[in-house]
């Protein structure tokens, strides 16, 4: 894009490069439009991630809330997920979170929470984002202007939250080694080896505003490069490895193999099913078939929705919490109802050694007993014109498996898929196929030269 | 109320009723300019107690970051404290969130250079033009500074620089019984101390709560301090002290409950300072010609500049002064201690005075230099200011006319200064004269001429 700095307003909220696009300005005008938005009268509680920018942001924020008369509960240096638990016992009107998550240090976001540490509707994130871009907020009088406090107790509470779900001291017989990415998930993880005595051995811990030690990306090639060299000589049973708000993990097993990001939802899905059979799994068109043959062996269902958190938010909305086994991405983002359906990576790494245990399985032992499916993904670059080209084309191509068209396109068959559809954020197109066995070179080839033959 | 008043940008600043005028984003984005202004570095940022003061401190706060400063913040303190502070940090320049002595509602953010001192014009102009262009330091993640807190140095090294220019044992030893209105504001969190600790004084004070509301008008004049003279009736003190909310103007109630004018305020303190100090004395246009004697009896030249706390202190910079003010607004300024108007410095000249002479403070006023005040408002139509300046000029043609602010003219033993509000289409009269015949005449015949 031309000029690009980074600089994203949608329904997801807000991000950009700090100073680059995104501004102080834009980040007081967001709050200030969220504090018109929600439910006049009540506290909002804010967090952020270490980035050092995050304190110029939460300035800007606190500013705003207080302009429009809500009093803001402070939680400091937290991850999302402890916003969001937060969330679900104090009386507010809604939570932001203040972090850029996965993104490298010199990004920023504000993430926009509901009453009950939801993610926003659809619905709603419309309605949020026509009133920042009205800029006509609901100003308080000189005289009600909302005030400001310090939760220190949200952390303990939100692990609280975790050792009631998960048997967290019988979790003592792992070595678990964990790379925090100078992140959120140092602080939650030191106060568990505090309360519990896990044998967690944490690299990368030292909280970091402006120098991360390395990219906070969760995928398998990252896990194995940070954690792979270490898993033997330490001994561990597994690793893991989290962006800078540890909302997402990735995973390495005892061999200091890094495990695809696609290998989570199957895994927790499987776990969440053994549980309770016959419920529903959402996913998006794009995460591995795996999937299916876990629902299918649990009598489970998969609902499979566009990409997007947003998409799975109004497919969640549809269903009773009790009717969902689980809901996530194949990057490795992982909701559970037990959780209200939050994006935690801690949740997901305590579910996993919970498999573990249970089982009496290594990691790799776990992951060996599903069957082995093939992914590639690619993206090419195209003009948005020629998307709908190229979509009527592949159809034409391609007519003899079953079509879903709800996102680009994704055609099926009973051993193999591929979805192809236009990003969110770029103007890129991604290709995605995946077979099961080997690798499905000569049609991911195919569906790439067609792509690039409309660039 | 008219329009223009609940918001105003221009050359003094930015001043508004908050939150809907003087927005959060508004003073973000002021703020913002102004780290670019100043540059990457540390800027001190403080607040008088208005209930709006924590939230725009937010958004200065969150502006100043983003242009790549440092905060540091020093919370709930006087004006002049925060200007001193600025200065023995050497930080990058101060931002201080108060309207003085408007109303509540009102808010405002003052600015200061790396001595401390308020912007000068060109200085404001400058930012003015870079507020309007937005071209605004956007500093990235790596270049984005920090907020530290002041652990309370401010206050003590703003009260050791008074203290160093008073006989403190001299006032100490009296163990004076005092009595202060501190408006609940920012004098509140160090008035007390002030009077109590360092100069032994016995306090009895009203308003001295930061986290309430002003109980009366914020501005103190004689109309105003009713409960501060009931006060120092009631409890025999020798003398009251009034504070507006940031604690840099100061009025004074004598031992009778009498609110003195603040033209012999400033009269008492320029005796005070031209006892201890060398050089020059500069006031605006409208202050008493009692200064003029009190400097001619110390041999000193008195400079006079247009109104405004800003005009006072350029001059007074320049020609390295002793002590200027403006006698309506209750201000005295004292460079020994900063170049700004303030209160604890005010207090200090006027217990030194008592403990050196042993008068009261009626007896202190009565042994000024006598002159009758007068004073008025006249409405004029839009377009006819010039000529109405002209009509009162040319009906005293024998008289000395000064043309620096409006128009001032002279006689040796009386003056009338005529000048437009910059706000509303009214003239403000001021005639000052040795008797009270005199001031009456002269008023009546510039006002007959102003309304012809």
């Amino acid at each position: 894009m031309r000029g690009d700095s980074g600089l994203r307003i949608s329904h997801v909220g807000l991000r950009g490069i700090v100073g680059r696009g995104l501004t102080a300005g834009h980040i007081l005008d967001f709050a200030a439009a969220f504090g018109t938005f929600i439910e006049p009268g009540r506290p909002v509680v804010v967090g952020r991630d270490p980035r050092a920018s995050g304190r110029m942001a939460w300035e800007g924020v606190v500013s705003a809330l207080m302009a429009c008369g809500h009093e803001v509960i402070d939680l400091g240096v937290v991850s999302t997920p402890v916003v969001q638990h937060a969330l679900q016992r104090l009386d507010a009107s809604g939570g932001i979170a203040i972090s850029a998550s996965h993104n490298t240090a010199d990004w920023n976001a504000l993430r926009f929470l509901g009453p009950r540490g939801t993610y926003l509707s659809t619905a709603e994130a419309g309605e949020l984002l026509d009133i920042y871009h009205l800029r006509k907020f609901r100003f308080v009088g000189w005289d009600e202007l909302g005030g400001q406090r310090f939760d220190a107790g949200a952390l303990d509470r939100y692990i609280d939250d975790l050792a009631a779900v998960f048997d967290l001291p019988s979790l003592c017989g792992f070595r678990v080694v964990v790379d925090c990415c100078n992140g959120t998930s140092a602080l939650i993880l030191r106060r568990v080896i505090e309360r519990y005595g896990l044998d967690l051995v944490l690299i990368n811990e030292r909280v970091e505003g402006v120098q991360f030690a390395h990219e906070p990306s969760t995928s398998a090639r990252m896990v194995e490069l940070q954690l792979g060299p270490l898993m033997q000589p330490l001994g561990a049973h597994a690793g893991f490895l989290f962006d800078v708000d540890s909302d997402r993990v990735a995973m390495a097993d005892e061999q200091g193999h890094g495990v695809s990001e696609e290998m989570m939802l199957p895994l927790l899905a499987d776990h969440q099913l053994s549980r309770g059979p016959g419920k529903i799994v959402i996913t998006n068109l794009s995460s591995s078939a795996l999937i299916d043959d876990v629902a299918a062996r649990h009598g489970g269902r998969v609902l499979r929705v566009p990409v997007g958190r947003q998409a799975a938010m109004d497919a969640l909305a549809a269903y009773r919490p009790e009717q969902i086994a689980v809901a996530g991405e194949g990057t490795g983002a992982v909701m559970m109802p037990q959780f209200r359906f939050i994006y935690d990576g801690i949740a997901s790494m305590f579910a996993v050694l919970t498999m573990m245990k249970e089982r009496g399985r290594t990691l790799g032992q776990l992951l060996a007993e599903y069957p082995k499916y093939s992914i590639l993904k690619g993206e090419v670059r195209l003009e948005s014109p020629r998307v709908p080209e190229l979509l009527l084309d592949l159809l034409a191509s391609y007519p003899d498996g079953r079509i879903d068209r709800t996102d680009g396109l994704r055609v099926t068959w009973p051993d193999r898929w591929f979805h192809v559809r236009v990003s969110h954020t770029e103007p890129i197109i991604r290709v995605i196929c995946e077979q099961r066995g080997t690798p499905p070179q000569e049609l991911f080839e195919t569906l790439m030269d067609k792509a690039r033959s409309y660039s | 109320m008219p329009r223009e008043h609940l918001l105003k940008i221009g050359v003094s600043g930015v001043r508004g009723v908050v939150p809907e005028f003087l927005t959060p984003s508004l003073t973000l984005h002021f703020a913002q300019a102004f780290g670019t202004y100043v540059g990457r570095g540390r800027v001190v940022v403080g607040r008088d107690t208005r209930l709006s003061g924590p939230m725009l401190q937010h958004a200065v706060n969150c502006g100043l970051l983003a242009a790549g400063c440092d905060v540091v913040d020093v919370g709930i303190l006087p004006t002049p404290t925060i200007q001193i502070y600025v200065e023995h940090i050497r930080a990058r320049g101060g931002i201080g969130l108060t309207a003085s002595h408007n109303p509540p509602e009102y808010n405002a953010l003052k600015l200061f250079n790396k001595e401390g001192q308020f912007f000068n014009q060109y200085e404001r102009n400058e930012l003015i033009d870079l507020y309007h262009q937005s071209d605004f330091t956007q500093a990235t993640n790596a270049e984005i500074g920090y907020v530290t807190t002041d652990p309370g140095l401010a206050k003590a090294i703003h009260i050791d620089r008074v203290l160093a220019k008073v006989d403190v044992e001299r006032i100490r030893r009296r163990h004076f019984r005092v009595a202060l209105d501190a408006v609940n504001g920012a004098g509140s969190v160090m008035t007390p101390g002030f009077l109590v600790d360092s100069l032994n004084c016995r306090l009895d004070a009203i308003a001295i709560d930061p986290t309430k509301v002003f109980p009366r008008i914020a501005e103190p004049r004689p109309d105003t301090l009713g409960e501060l003279a009931a006060l120092v009736l009631k409890t025999g003190a020798e003398v009251g002290f009034a504070q507006d909310p940031d604690a840099d103007r100061l009025a004074i109630v004598d031992e009778n409950g009498r609110v003195l004018d603040n033209d012999d305020v400033l009269a008492l303190a320029v005796q005070r300072a031209l006892a201890v100090v060398p050089g020059p004395v500069v006031v605006n246009l409208t202050t008493s010609s009692a200064i003029d004697d009190i400097a001619l009896a110390f041999g000193r030249k008195v400079y006079r500049t247009p109104v405004g706390e800003a005009n006072v202190v350029e001059t007074m910079q320049a020609v390295k002064a002793a002590i200027g003010g403006e006698g309506s607004a209750g201000g005295v300024i004292f460079p020994a201690v900063q170049l700004c108007r303030d209160s604890f410095t005010a207090m200090a000249f006027l217990l030194d005075l008592m403990a050196e002479s042993g008068k009261t403070v009626s007896e202190l006023v009565a042994a000024l230099p006598q002159y009758v005040r007068k004073s008025g408002k006249v409405a004029f139509a839009h377009g006819r200011l010039g000529g109405l300046m002209q009509a009162l000029e040319e009906g005293f043609p024998e008289a000395e006319a000064d043309r620096s602010d409006g128009l001032k003219l002279l006689w040796p033993d009386r003056w009338v200064h005529v000048r437009a509000s910059n706000t509303e289409p009214i003239l403000r009269v001021f005639v000052e004269a040795k008797t009270e015949e005199a001031a009456e005449k002269l008023y009546a015949t510039s006002w007959g001429l102003l309304t012809a």
